[in-house]
C-alpha cells in the first residue's frame, strides 16, 4: 500500500464477552469516530446454561446492532463454539453475518480433511469410552476391594475419580452429548444453519488487505499451521527409530482396546500375539488371583493412559486454531488474536517466508508490534510461546486480555491456569493492562495467598501519570456482559 | 553312588541384547541374540515366578493372560531358553526374568547382601509394614509407548503399541513395539523398584536433586549393565576405523541405546551429539551452569548420568593407553583395513570390565547415602568413600576420574572447600567423641553384635526381614528393641544430635517433632554388608538410618514457627514437614561408628557449643524450592489430572515422562 491512506482505521473497540471460561470478542474498528467494520471472534463458554448464555447473546446483537462483516470461528472446542449451539434461534434469525472465517482445516470438501476428520471422530470417541469405563460404578468398588488395608486408600479413590472427572472434561471439550461423529455441535451449528454459502477457509501464509471498511489493515494468518503433511514424512527425531509423534498418531492398539471393551466380544483382531498363545477364556493366573494380593492387580490402569491421550487431542485441536494478526499503517501498530494456539502452532508461524509474497516483515518483527495480545488458552503454560512468542511483544503500550473464569471452568484447569510464569511476564510487559475476565479467585503466587487482583492493582500504581490517563481512558467495566478496551492505533 | 548333586550356578537364557526397535540403527540385526547367564533357582514355578520375580502375564487390555512359560521344562532347560521371538509371549516372560535378575544379582554382589523390595504400607505413618516377597512384574500391562514402576503394587507395568517407524524400508509399519523387550527399559524400571525397596524415601521432592537422582541412577544402572556384555561392544568396536584414541563410539552407542522410542532417550542426550555437517558424534562439553540452572528433573538427571559416563570414559582410556599404543604404533591411528580380532576382543573386555567397575562404585554408593534429600554432590562423596573403603589400591585412579567429571560440570557438595580424595570421603573422627558417647556406642555394638550373630547365616529373605524388624522394634528375647534402646541411650547427648542432626532431647515437641514419651523417629533398613574388595579387602559393616520429621509453617515466605505433624490432619495454613536423616555405619569388627552420613535437622556447628538450633538454611531451601521450582517440574500431564508426588498414589517412576 503506496498510496497515502484518506481515511485510516484510528482505533479498535474490542468487548470481551465476560460469560464464562471461554472466548467471544466484538471488534469494532473505527476511523476516528465513524463505525466502518465490524467482527465477531468466536462465542463460547465452558460449561454455562444455556438460559444463562442467551442474554450474552443478546447484548452482543445489539453491541453490533444485528449485523457483523466478519464472523471468526477459530476452532472446535466447545470453550470457543458452545454460544453458537445456545443461540442458534438468536444467530439465525435477526442477524446479519457477511463473511465467516474459518482455519483450511474446517473445511469439510477437502478429502484429506474429510478422511483425517473422521479418525479424528473415532478418536473422540474412543476418549469417551475411556471415560465411561473409569467412572463405571464398579470401577470404584472393585479397587475399593482390592485396595482393602492400602494406607491412603482414601487418597487413592478420590485421585482416581478426580482423574475420571478431568477425563471427562476433555472429552466434552469435543463431544457434545455422546455425539462425536462429526462436528460438535456448536461448530455444526455455525456450518449448517448460521453459515449461507459465505465460510472462507484460510492457510497459513495468506495475506489478506484492501478489504473495504478496513483501510490501512492487513491481516496475516500465521495458523493453524500444515500439520498433517509433516506427518507423511519421515519427521522423526535424529536417530529415532520410531517418529514418537506426540501430536497426533495416537497408538491404534490403545483405541481398539478401548472400543472392545465395550463390547462383550473383543474379535482377535485386536490381540498382540496369535490365539495360540493365549490361556482359555475362563482359566486365570494363579498368582493374580490369590485373593490376599489382589492390591496387585492392575485391571484399569492401562486406562490411565488415557490422561496424557487426551491432552494430546486437546493440544491438537488447539492448534489448529486460526490465528490472526492484524497490521494498521500507518502506525504500525499489530492485534493479535490466535485463538488457542499453542507452541507448536506458534513455533511454525516463525516459519513462514512473508517476504516471499511480498510483504517486508517477519513474524518476529510483527510480533514486536503488537499492542492487543488476547492471550492464548486462558493463560495456559502451552498457550503463550516465551521465547518465541510472549519474549518478542517488546512494544511499550502492550496490552492484554485473558478469557479466564474460576466460575465457570474444568477442575482440572484451575491448576494449569493461570500459569504463574506467564501471568508475571504479561503484567510486567504491560505494566498492569492486564485484563482477565474474572480476577475473583485467582492467585499470584502458588501458596494462594497473594489476591491476582492485589499485584494487579500494584502493577497499574506503578505507571507512569500519562501511562495511567490513557488506561483510564481505554478501559472501562461498565457493562453486565463485557469489558471494554479501545486499542489506539 | 550317593554323592549329593549340585545345583548348577546358572541357567542360560536366551534373549535380545538390543531393543529390537533399535537394530534399525545401529545395524546389529546378527549379533542381537545374547545369551544371558542367570543365578539358578530351584524352585522355578512356570511365570517364571521365582523367589524374587513372579512374572504374571495378565493383559488387562483384552482380559486375557498369556500362558506362562516353564523354563525348567526339558526342551527348553535344553536349548538354553525358547527362541528368542518378538511373536512370542513366552519368550517376553523369559526376557524380562532374565534381565531383571541379572540386575538383582549385580546390586547383591556390590552391596554385598540380599535384596529386599519395599515393603507394603498397611496403615499410615510407616507404622504397619508388611514383607513383600516378589516383585510383580507385567510384561503386557498397557497398550502405550511406556513402562513404570507402581510403587503402591510393588510391580512393574510393561505397555506395548504399534509404531510409526521413521524408515519403512527397513520396518513394517504398524508393527508392535514391546517395552520389555528392552533391556535398558527393564533394568531401568528394575533398579527404581530395588531403589524403593534400599531408600524409600527418595520419592520425596525436597530438593531439585532428588527427583533427578531417582532417573538417573536407573538410567545409570541400565546403561552400565548394557555395556558389561562384552558381545555387545564387539560388533561395534570392530566397525571403527581410524583414529582410536578419539573413542567416540562409546558415547555414541550410549546414546543410541536411549533413542529408540523418543522421549526415554533424554536422559542420555547429554552426552553428545551428530554433526550434522561431518556426520561425526561428538560428546557434549560439560557447562557447569547448567547444574545452577537446569531444573526440570529429566534434563537435571542427564547430567547425573553424563558425569558418571564420562569418568568411565576417563577410565577405559586409560585402561586400554597401552593397548593403543601397541596397535598403532604410537602413532594413535590405524593402518587401512579392518581391525585385528585380538584387538577388538580385548578392547572390548577391557570397555566391559571398565562398565563392571564404574557400576559396581555407583551402586554401593547407595549405602553411603544419606537416607533423605539426596543430592548428586552427596552421593559423589559417598561413591568416593564407598571406594575408598574397599579398593585400597586405586592404581587406574578411579576415584580421580570420577571427581573430574563431577568437578567438570560444577557439581560440588554442600559445605566442602576443595575437591579432594580426602576432603569427599566422610568420616567420623571416633577418638574426638567423649567417653560416655563412645560408651553408648560400644553399647549398641554389642546389641549390633547379636544382630549380626542371628543374621549372618539365614538365607531366607523373609526371615532377614523379620529378625531385622524384631530388633528394631524389640520383641526379640523379650530385649527392649534397637528403637528404644538408641533413645535410651542418647537421649539429652549433644554429642549424638550433632552426629545424626537429629532432635533427641526433652524438649522434641518444641522443634515441631510429634511423639508422646520420646522423640518420633524411624529406623530404616537395618542391614548387614558384607563386602570383598579386588585385593581381598574385606568390608564388613552394619548399617542403619534414621529418619525424623519436623512440621514447620511459612508466613510471607518467613518462617514463622514450628507444629506438630499429624498424619489424620491437615497442616496448618503455610505449613510443611521437613525430613531430616541420618546414615549410621559402623565397623562390626572393632565395633565403632564409622560414617555418620546426616542431612540435620539441627545445626551441628552450634551442639558443639551445647546449643540447640533448628537449621534455618535447610529449611528455607526446602521452602524456596517447593514454591519456587518444584511446580515447574511438574508435567503436563501430572498438573491437569493434580497427581501429586505422593508415590502411594501415583505412578510416579513411569518411563516417559509426557507432556
Amino acid at each position: 500500500m503506496t498510496d497515502s491512506l484518506s481515511n485510516p482505521i484510528t482505533k479498535v473497540i474490542v468487548h470481551m464477552y465476560k460469560m464464562g471460561t471461554g472466548d467471544c470478542f466484538v471488534l469494532k474498528f473505527m476511523a476516528k469516530e465513524q463505525e466502518t467494520f465490524k467482527m465477531m471472534i468466536d462465542c463460547g463458554t465452558w460449561n454455562r446454561k444455556f438460559v444463562d448464555i442467551r442474554p450474552f447473546i443478546s447484548t452482543l446483537k445489539k453491541d453490533v446492532s444485528k449485523h457483523v462483516d466478519v464472523m471468526v470461528v477459530t476452532h472446535e472446542h466447545k470453550d470457543h463454539v458452545l454460544g453458537f449451539q445456545a443461540g442458534k434461534k438468536q444467530f439465525t434469525s435477526g442477524f446479519n453475518i457477511d463473511r465467516i472465517w474459518m482455519g483450511w482445516s474446517e473445511n469439510d470438501t477437502d478429502e484429506k480433511v474429510k478422511s483425517w476428520k473422521d479418525k479424528h471422530g473415532e478418536k473422540k470417541a474412543a476418549l469417551n469410552l475411556a471415560v465411561s469405563q473409569l467412572k463405571d460404578p464398579a470401577h470404584k468398588r472393585r479397587t475399593e476391594r482390592q485396595l482393602d488395608g492400602s494406607s491412603h486408600l482414601n487418597e487413592i479413590i478420590e485421585q482416581r475419580r478426580y482423574f475420571a472427572e478431568v477425563l471427562a472434561d476433555f472429552a466434552e471439550l469435543h463431544v457434545s452429548g455422546g455425539e462425536y461423529k462429526g462436528s460438535l455441535q456448536g461448530m455444526a451449528v455455525v456450518k449448517k444453519d448460521i453459515a449461507n454459502n459465505n465460510i472462507s477457509y484460510f492457510r497459513p501464509g495468506t495475506v489478506m488487505e484492501n478489504i473495504e471498511g478496513l483501510e490501512g489493515v492487513r491481516i496475516y494468518v500465521l495458523g493453524p499451521p500444515e500439520l498433517w503433511e509433516r506427518i507423511r514424512q519421515e519427521s522423526g527425531e535424529e536417530g529415532e527409530a520410531y517418529k514418537h509423534n506426540r501430536e497426533l498418531e495416537e497408538s491404534d492398539l490403545f483405541l481398539q482396546a478401548l472400543e472392545a471393551n465395550g463390547t462383550s466380544q473383543p474379535d482377535n483382531t485386536l490381540y498382540p500375539f496369535e490365539e495360540f498363545y493365549l490361556m482359555d477364556k475362563g482359566e486365570k493366573l494363579k498368582p493374580y488371583e490369590r485373593p490376599e494380593e489382589s492390591w496387585r492387580r492392575i485391571d484399569y490402569d492401562w486406562l490411565y493412559s488415557s490422561g496424557a491421550f487426551a491432552l494430546r487431542m486437546n493440544s491438537l485441536t488447539n492448534n489448529l486454531s486460526l490465528a490472526l494478526a492484524f497490521e494498521f499503517l500507518p502506525s504500525g501498530k499489530v492485534i493479535l488474536f490466535p485463538g488457542d494456539a499453542e507452541f507448536g502452532s506458534w513455533k511454525s508461524w516463525h516459519d513462514i517466508n512473508w517476504k516471499d509474497k511480498g510483504y517486508d516483515v517477519s513474524t518476529e518483527d510483527l510480533l514486536n508490534r503488537v499492542v492487543f495480545y488476547k492471550v492464548a488458552h486462558h493463560l495456559s503454560h502451552n498457550g503463550t510461546a516465551r521465547s518465541i512468542g510472549l519474549d518478542m511483544m517488546t512494544h511499550d503500550g502492550l496490552a492484554a486480555m485473558a478469557t479466564l473464569d474460576y466460575d465457570d471452568i474444568s477442575n482440572g484447569w484451575k491448576s494449569t491456569m493461570p500459569n504463574r510464569q506467564i501471568i508475571r511476564d504479561l503484567l510486567e510487559k504491560t505494566k498492569g493492562r492486564t485484563m482477565i475476565l474474572n480476577e475473583t479467585g485467582l492467585h499470584y503466587d502458588f501458596e494462594g495467598q497473594i489476591p491476582l487482583s492485589d499485584e494487579i492493582a500494584t502493577y497499574r500504581e506503578k505507571m507512569s501519570d500519562d501511562e495511567k490517563e490513557k488506561f483510564k481512558n481505554a478501559y472501562n467495566n461498565k457493562s453486565e456482559h463485557y469489558l471494554e478496551y479501545v486499542v489506539t492505533l | 553312588m550317593n554323592r549329593k548333586k549340585e545345583s548348577p550356578i546358572y541357567r542360560k537364557l536366551r534373549g535380545y541384547a538390543f531393543d529390537p526397535a533399535l537394530s534399525l540403527i545401529i545395524d546389529t540385526v546378527d549379533i542381537n541374540d545374547i545369551v544371558y547367564k542367570v543365578s539358578w533357582e530351584d524352585k522355578l514355578d512356570p511365570g517364571p515366578c521365582g523367589e524374587y520375580i513372579e512374572v504374571v502375564d495378565y493383559d488387562p487390555t483384552i482380559k486375557r493372560s498369556y500362558t506362562p512359560v516353564d523354563l525348567n521344562e526339558t526342551y527348553v532347560l535344553a536349548n538354553e531358553g525358547v527362541s528368542p521371538s518378538e511373536s512370542n509371549p513366552q519368550f517376553h516372560q523369559q526376557m524380562v526374568y532374565a534381565v531383571a535378575m541379572i540386575t538383582i544379582r549385580n546390586f547383591e554382589k556390590a552391596l554385598g547382601r540380599k535384596i529386599l523390595w519395599a515393603p507394603r504400607q498397611t496403615r499410615e505413618d510407616w507404622k504397619y509394614e508388611s514383607y513383600v516377597g516378589r516383585l510383580r512384574i507385567y510384561p503386557h500391562a498397557l497398550r502405550d509407548a511406556n513402562a513404570y514402576y507402581s510403587p503402591l503394587k510393588k510391580a512393574i507395568l510393561f505397555g506395548y503399541f504399534s509404531a510409526s517407524p521413521a524408515d519403512k524400508t527397513q520396518l513394517m509399519p504398524g508393527s508392535l513395539v514391546f517395552t520389555c523387550l528392552s533391556h535398558d527399559i527393564i533394568a531401568h524400571e528394575v533398579t527404581h523398584a530395588i531403589l524403593d525397596g534400599l531408600h524409600r524415601f527418595y520419592n520425596q521432592p525436597s530438593n531439585p536433586d532428588v527427583l533427578a537422582f531417582h532417573e538417573a541412577f536407573a538410567d545409570i544402572v541400565a546403561l552400565f549393565q548394557h555395556f558389561t556384555f562384552p558381545d555387545v561392544l564387539k560388533h561395534q568396536i570392530a566397525k571403527t576405523k581410524g583414529n582410536l584414541e578419539k573413542q567416540n563410539l562409546l558415547g555414541q552407542l550410549a546414546q543410541q541405546f536411549g533413542a529408540a522410542i523418543g522421549q526415554y532417550g533424554s536422559l542420555r542426550d547429554a552426552l553428545g551429539e551428530t554433526d550434522q555437517e561431518t556426520n561425526e558424534w561428538k560428546p557434549s562439553k560439560p557447562n557447569p551452569l547448567d547444574y545452577e540452572n537446569v531444573l526440570e528433573p529429566h534434563k537435571r538427571g542427564s547430567i547425573l548420568v553424563a558425569a558418571v559416563f564420562e569418568a568411565f570414559l576417563t577410565i577405559y582410556r586409560q585402561r586400554v593407553a597401552d593397548l593403543l599404543r601397541i596397535a598403532t604404533g604410537g602413532s594413535g591411528v590405524l593402518p587401512e583395513g579392518e581391525l585385528h580380532p585380538d584387538l577388538v576382543n580385548r578392547l572390548a573386555a577391557e570397555a566391559a570390565k571398565s562398565a563392571q567397575h564404574v557400576l559396581s562404585m555407583c551402586l554401593r554408593a547407595i549405602d553411603y547415602c544419606p537416607p533423605v534429600d539426596i543430592t548428586f554432590g552427596d552421593f559423589l562423596r559417598a561413591i568416593i568413600t564407598a571406594d575408598a573403603d574397599i579398593v585400597s589400591d586405586d592404581s587406574h585412579h578411579y576415584r580421580l576420574a570420577f571427581i573430574e567429571a563431577f568437578r567438570r560440570r560444577g557439581i560440588y557438595p554442600k559445605g566442602i572447600r576443595t575437591l579432594s580424595e580426602e576432603s569427599l570421603q566422610y568420616r567420623v573422627d571416633w577418638e574426638g567423641l567423649e567417653e560416655d558417647t563412645k560408651g553408648f556406642f560400644n553399647i549398641i555394638g554389642d546389641f549390633l553384635r547379636d544382630y549380626r550373630s542371628k543374621v549372618t547365616y539365614v538365607t531366607s529373605r523373609k526371615e532377614i526381614f523379620d529378625i531385622s524388624q524384631k530388633f528394631i522394634k524389640g520383641t526379640y528375647a523379650n530385649r527392649s528393641g534397637l528403637h528404644e534402646s538408641l533413645w535410651m541411650k542418647f537421649d539429652n547427648s549433644y554429642q549424638f544430635e550433632k552426629l545424626t542432626g537429629l532432635v533427641f532431647n526433652g524438649d522434641w515437641k518444641s522443634f515441631g517433632v510429634k511423639g508422646e514419651d520420646k522423640a518420633s523417629y524411624q529406623i530404616l533398613n537395618l542391614r548387614l554388608v558384607s563386602r570383598v574388595g579386588p585385593n581381598g579387602e574385606q568390608v564388613n559393616q552394619i548399617v542403619f538410618g534414621l529418619v525424623q520429621r519436623v512440621g514447620v509453617r511459612f508466613e510471607n515466605d518467613q518462617f514463622q514457627e514450628c507444629y506438630i505433624p499429624k498424619s489424620d490432619q491437615d497442616p496448618p495454613i503455610g505449613g510443611f514437614e521437613v525430613w531430616g536423616g541420618c546414615t549410621l555405619i559402623f565397623d562390626l569388627d572393632t565395633v565403632q561408628l564409622k560414617y555418620a552420613i546426616s542431612k540435620p535437622l539441627l545445626v551441628p556447628d552450634k551442639l558443639e557449643r551445647y546449643v540447640r538450633e533448628l537449621n534455618q538454611d535447610r529449611i528455607d531451601e526446602h521452602y524456596q524450592y517447593q514454591t519456587e521450582v518444584l511446580p515447574l517440574s511438574v508435567s503436563q500431564v501430572s498438573q491437569y489430572f493434580a497427581l501429586g508426588f505422593n508415590s502411594n498414589l501415583t505412578e510416579m517412576f513411569s518411563l516417559l515422562h509426557k507432556g
